[in-house]
């Protein structure tokens, strides 16, 4: 009888030492201040409200949206009369299109970026070669890989059509006949900024997670328990501890927005793609950038751009894109390098030296249960648009 | 080859009004010297070797990845070109530049080149490699625009495989043994003699392969002996561990070990650890016990000279 007795004692303390938070679920619940400060930044509720976009006088304006979103689903804007931007980016998709690379006119040259939630990005891109979503739209219409247009041809598509050219002259008066040069870049400029007004109200609804989180925020652990698995709540712990995830997918939408080297594999046929050291310098050269005379902007607005990291410091770097749209977005990372969040996962694990630069995630030296648990965690995120399905299709007149 | 390119670069040294400069091996790194300019050099072959970092001769006729990561300011601004020949001069190891500008016909020898392009950050360029052989890589960096032109010279080889030949001769051998055999009609009286052998030698053999295990991605291999065996559960006891890498015995190796029970989710009750590298090879594992009967996994993160891989041990108790 004693025998016993000290055997489960030995057994206890050995358990709850080692295999502790996976036999005793309550080891998993325990969350440190600490912890809960971490969690409570991750939650959607800390979302702050949308920063302003100073470089475009209309990025809240309704009518500006509802013109974007035409724009953002024509393919008139593309000679090919095949293109918009909703090949790329179709709205069932959390706005990707399931591709290594995105495919318009030709093949782009890197994986086909999430629209949801990018407006808080003070960069966009995978490179940040645009400061802003105005901006940023302007390079598809003339990317011989994407639309293959021109902005001559996007005013003179708008002119064509009576109803975007009553949409465009309400918003920003007259538009200026096809021969006029300046007045063309002014008028692809204001295109843009439809668009962006357009995309900053794509946006994710909250998540289990967010649900999970308001549990803890509450100290209720019986919601807790039934709103995740065991798993889930030992790969939540992971994320924000052992696995260093939240050193740069931190904040409410799991991106910190910054730039990092991570040490993945070119394509084959391909070399190293450099990143955001050639990015950065492409967003200073950009004419439609915030200190360019496109922009609404006071000087004094562009902080980003003037402060902006360069130098191999930032060679083979890419934004650290948001968690929140993990789910229907494979393949992931900058080339479409993975197809699944487990590939993903066994990267980070082994954190090898990056072909170029230097990689800054450090292997992680994780077991196979606790790879799996993370990525439960991670699917945990998954979660519908918050944006009304109206807008995620062409405007209804 | 690394020995080689070092004795390259020293032997030219002394003529220093000679531009000059080789890929090299420095305390880890892979330099390649542009005269007095460095950059830090590697090679890639991702389709076959994913990650792993070569200096200069290459295993496979693939695919491959050249990064030349500037160390030097002026490197960043010089208008760099890149060349890679055929082996055409004779000289292999010891070939420099004099040897290859007394070419005839460079361009028929060129199987890769790169015009000057000046990039600030890095030079990456991509060959794939149709034929195994001797290479000779060029790197010229044009200087300030000055003229004054600055090289590389790194001879490398292609399809190395360190036994050169003597495989293909030993299985010519072996061919014209059999077919010889066969005429006299020996092989035929051996035959059955031979079965029986073949048959023995597969299910005699089955036990040390059954403890074979070979990591993921097929870099290390793992023999375990157990100091308790049959192993049962709930009892402390150790293994020893032997590794092998490309069938030699793998010295040096840091080895961290985990466990658990896929089935269960659970790891192990202990935390095991190599108290004790035995030498050639083997490695003393202590604190092992297993607390339940079923199917279990041991993980051995075995990391040796650059190189990480994961082996995975199943086994039903
Ligand atoms: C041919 C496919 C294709 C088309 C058409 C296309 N895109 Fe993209 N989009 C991409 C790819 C690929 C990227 C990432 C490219 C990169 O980083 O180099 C991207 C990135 C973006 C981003 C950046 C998101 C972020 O978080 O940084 C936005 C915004 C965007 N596209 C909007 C648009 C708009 C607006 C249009 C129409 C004017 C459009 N795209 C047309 C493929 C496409
Ligand atoms: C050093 C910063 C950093 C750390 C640490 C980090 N990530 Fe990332 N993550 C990135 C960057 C940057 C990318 C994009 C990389 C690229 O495409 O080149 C990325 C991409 C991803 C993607 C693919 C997303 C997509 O849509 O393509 C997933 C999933 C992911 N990370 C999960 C994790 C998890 C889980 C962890 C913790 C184990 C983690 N990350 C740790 C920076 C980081």
């Amino acid at each position: 009888m004693k025998k016993a007795a000290f055997s489960l004692l030995v057994f206890v303390t050995v358990a709850a030492a080692i295999g502790g938070s996976r036999l005793f679920p309550g080891a998993v619940d325990d969350w440190s201040d600490a912890e809960i400060a971490t969690l409570r930044s991750l939650w959607i509720g800390s979302l702050p409200e949308l920063p302003p976009d100073p470089g475009n006088a209309v990025a809240n304006d309704a009518d500006a949206a509802r013109f974007g979103q035409a724009l953002f689903f024509s393919k008139a804007l593309s000679p090919s009369g095949a293109i918009a931007c909703a090949t790329c980016h179709r709205p069932e998709l959390r706005f990707t299109d399931g591709m290594r690379k995105g495919r318009g006119v030709g093949e782009s040259r890197r994986n086909t970026m999430s629209i949801v939630g990018s407006a808080y990005s003070p960069w966009q891109y995978w490179d940040g070669r645009r400061d802003s979503q105005w901006a940023q739209a302007l390079s598809p219409i003339e990317d011989p890989a994407e639309h293959g247009g021109s902005r001559e041809h996007a005013v003179r598509a708008v002119a064509a059509d009576s109803d975007l050219r009553r949409q465009y002259e309400d918003i920003f008066g007259p538009l200026p006949d096809p021969g006029a040069a300046d007045r063309i870049d002014t008028t692809f400029a204001n295109l843009g900024k439809a668009i962006a007004a357009y995309e900053r109200l794509i946006m994710p609804a909250p998540a289990r997670f967010d649900a999970y989180v308001e549990a803890v925020l509450a100290g209720d652990r019986h919601r807790q328990q039934e709103l995740f698995s065991i798993d889930e709540r030992a790969g939540l712990h992971l994320f924000v501890g052992k696995a260093q995830c939240t050193q740069c997918h931190n904040g409410p939408l799991l991106t910190n927005h910054e730039f990092h080297n991570t040490g993945l594999l070119s394509l084959p046929g391909e070399v190293p793609d450099k990143g955001r050291a050639l990015g950065v310098r492409q967003v200073l050269a950009d004419p439609f950038n915030c200190l360019g005379r496109f922009s609404d902007a006071p000087p004094d607005a562009c902080a980003e751009l003037e402060f902006a990291r360069s130098g191999f410091e930032v060679l083979g770097a890419f934004r650290t894109p948001s968690l929140r749209n993990l789910e229907n977005t494979q393949p992931y990372m900058h080339k479409g390098q993975m197809f699944t969040l487990a590939e993903v996962l066994d990267h980070y694990n082994d954190a090898p030296p990056a072909m170029i630069g230097h990689n800054e995630a450090k292997p992680l030296g994780l077991s196979r249960t606790e790879l799996r648990q993370l990525e439960a965690f991670l699917e945990t995120l998954a979660a519908p648009l918050a944006t009304p399905e109206a807008l995620l299709g062409p405007p209804e007149n | 080859m690394i020995r080689w390119c070092a004795i390259l670069v020293l032997g030219l040294a002394p003529t220093l009004a000679q531009p000059h400069g080789g890929v090299v091996e420095e305390e880890d790194l892979c330099v390649i010297k542009v005269n007095y300019l460095r950059g830090h050099f590697k090679i890639y072959q991702p389709l076959t070797s994913g990650h792993r970092e070569y200096c200069e001769d290459l295993p496979d006729a693939t695919e491959s990845v050249f990064v030349m990561e500037y160390l030097h300011d002026s490197l960043s601004e010089a208008a760099v070109d890149f060349r890679i020949i055929r082996d055409v001069t004779g000289k292999g190891r010891f070939a420099r530049w004099d040897d290859i500008q007394a070419i005839d016909d460079l361009d028929a020898a060129t199987v890769f080149y790169q015009p000057p392009t000046v990039d600030p950050d890095v030079l990456t360029v991509i060959h794939d490699f149709d034929e195994e052989g001797d290479f000779i890589g060029v790197v010229t960096a044009n200087v300030g625009g000055d003229g004054q032109v600055y090289r590389a010279v790194f001879p490398f080889e292609v399809g190395y495989t360190g036994l050169g030949f003597w495989p293909y001769i030993l299985l010519l051998l072996l061919l014209v043994e059999l077919l010889w055999l066969y005429m006299t009609g020996r092989l035929q009286r051996w035959w059955s003699g031979a079965a029986l052998i073949l048959v023995s030698l597969t299910f005699g053999g089955a036990d040390a392969y059954a403890n074979e295990w070979t990591s993921q991605r097929g870099i290390f291999t793992v023999h375990y002996e157990s100091s308790l065996d049959p192993i049962e559960i709930n009892r402390m006891h150790s293994w020893t561990l032997v590794v092998t890498r490309d069938n030699e015995p793998l010295e040096g190796a840091d080895i961290t070990v985990s466990g658990g029970m896929p089935e269960h989710d659970h790891g192990m009750p202990t935390r095991p650890r190599v108290t004790a590298d035995l030498g050639g090879g083997r490695y003393r594992l202590d604190g092992m016990r297993f607390h339940m009967n079923g199917t279990w996994e041991v993980m051995l993160d075995i990391t040796a000279g650059g190189s990480r891989d994961t082996v995975i041990i199943t086994l039903v108790l």
